[in-house]
């Protein structure tokens, strides 16, 4: 009885193994192009300002989530802030052990009403604490290529 | 809709821009790796060709002999009754004289896609495969034909382990 029966062994299953193609290209978008470009070239964060609301944005919007206004205002932003809340990892995406737990952070920058999520760096786990001042630290001009990732880590900022 | 918006919103980008670094981007591979499972029937039937052998299914109630093999007769969806070994020999249904690749390669010597009919199935019961050895004159229908195996150590579990049928 072809219907009742059932694959006892894992061996005898017999079963194709494909693999499709795929790649994908990640624009940032206008707002988000003009953000990274600036990181890229001058290591500065560019904000946008919504007039109706007093609110800037970061990292940048094109429109103000709030009113809609389109938002034409940029600013700089500045590359020092407040840690908002952070963790701990222990792992990595795959699960497996780190040799260093890695700190995650929310940072709220500076002249803004925004914040990004960024690495700690130059801080052990036992002295991160939330409303501990950091600054963000650039990679070389050379290295940097309009990623997140030119932003090596932040660090504390000690007075 | 078309005819009032005489230009649409949106950044277009071209090939050359991603290429001149005009834009910034990141790429993205996603894995996109998966198996297939051959269910029951099917299973069975291409475990049976590693083995260089053509099993069909018998239906007990419309008494009629299937190949490739399934689990469920579509006639009385009653569940197929037995497993039955075939012979690898069988008569030629239908075919085609094929000059063109899947691919669209065009090709001197034509492939012949047929439909077999396996000794031992019910009439009209057949399978689709490849001619071979003949001349694409001589192919006629009702031609008589045997399956050519990949030597044993080659084979495994794809109706390719059936190279072709050629006349007997």
């Amino acid at each position: 009885m072809a219907l009742l029966e059932k694959v006892d062994k894992l061996g005898k299953a017999i079963s194709w193994h494909g693999n499709i193609p795929v790649e994908s290209r990640y624009t940032a978008g206008i707002a988000g192009e003009r953000f990274f470009r600036e990181i890229k070239d001058n290591a500065r964060f560019l904000g946008t300002r919504c007039p109706n609301c007093d609110l800037t944005y970061m990292p940048p919007m094109m429109y103000c989530e709030r009113c809609f206004t389109r938002l034409e205002e940029w600013v700089e932003v500045a590359s020092t802030g407040t840690v908002h809340t952070y963790t701990v990892l222990h792992v990595d995406l795959d699960g497996t052990p780190l040799a260093e737990p890695e700190i995650i952070a929310f940072v709220k920058l500076d002249g803004s009403d925004g914040g990004l999520v960024h690495r700690l760096g130059q801080v052990s786990s036992e002295e991160v604490e939330i409303g501990m001042r950091v600054e963000a630290i650039f990679k070389a001009k050379g290295e940097r290529e309009g990623s997140i990732l030119d932003i090596e880590y932040f660090k504390p900022r000690r007075l | 809709m078309t005819a009032k918006i005489k230009e649409f919103p949106g950044t277009p980008l071209a090939e050359s821009d991603f290429e001149e670094g005009n834009v910034l981007f990141t790429r993205w591979t996603p894995r996109a790796e998966y198996a297939w499972d051959a269910g029951v029937a099917i299973g069975r039937y291409l475990a049976e060709l590693k083995e260089g052998r053509i099993i069909g299914v018998r239906c007990r109630h419309c008494r009629r002999t299937v190949v490739p093999p399934r689990t469920v007769c579509e006639w009385c969806f009653k569940p197929m009754s037995e497993w039955v070994y075939l012979q690898d020999t069988g008569t030629v249904n239908t075919f085609s004289l094929c000059y063109v690749t899947w691919n669209m390669v065009r090709i001197k010597e034509p492939q012949i896609p047929a439909v077999i009919e396996i000794d031992g199935a019910s009439p009209g019961v057949g399978i689709l495969h490849l001619l071979s050895e003949v001349d694409p004159k001589e192919v006629k229908i009702g031609m008589r034909v045997k399956a050519v195996w990949k030597p044993a150590g080659e084979r495994e579990g794809a109706i390719t382990d059936i190279k072709y049928f050629k006349p007997l």
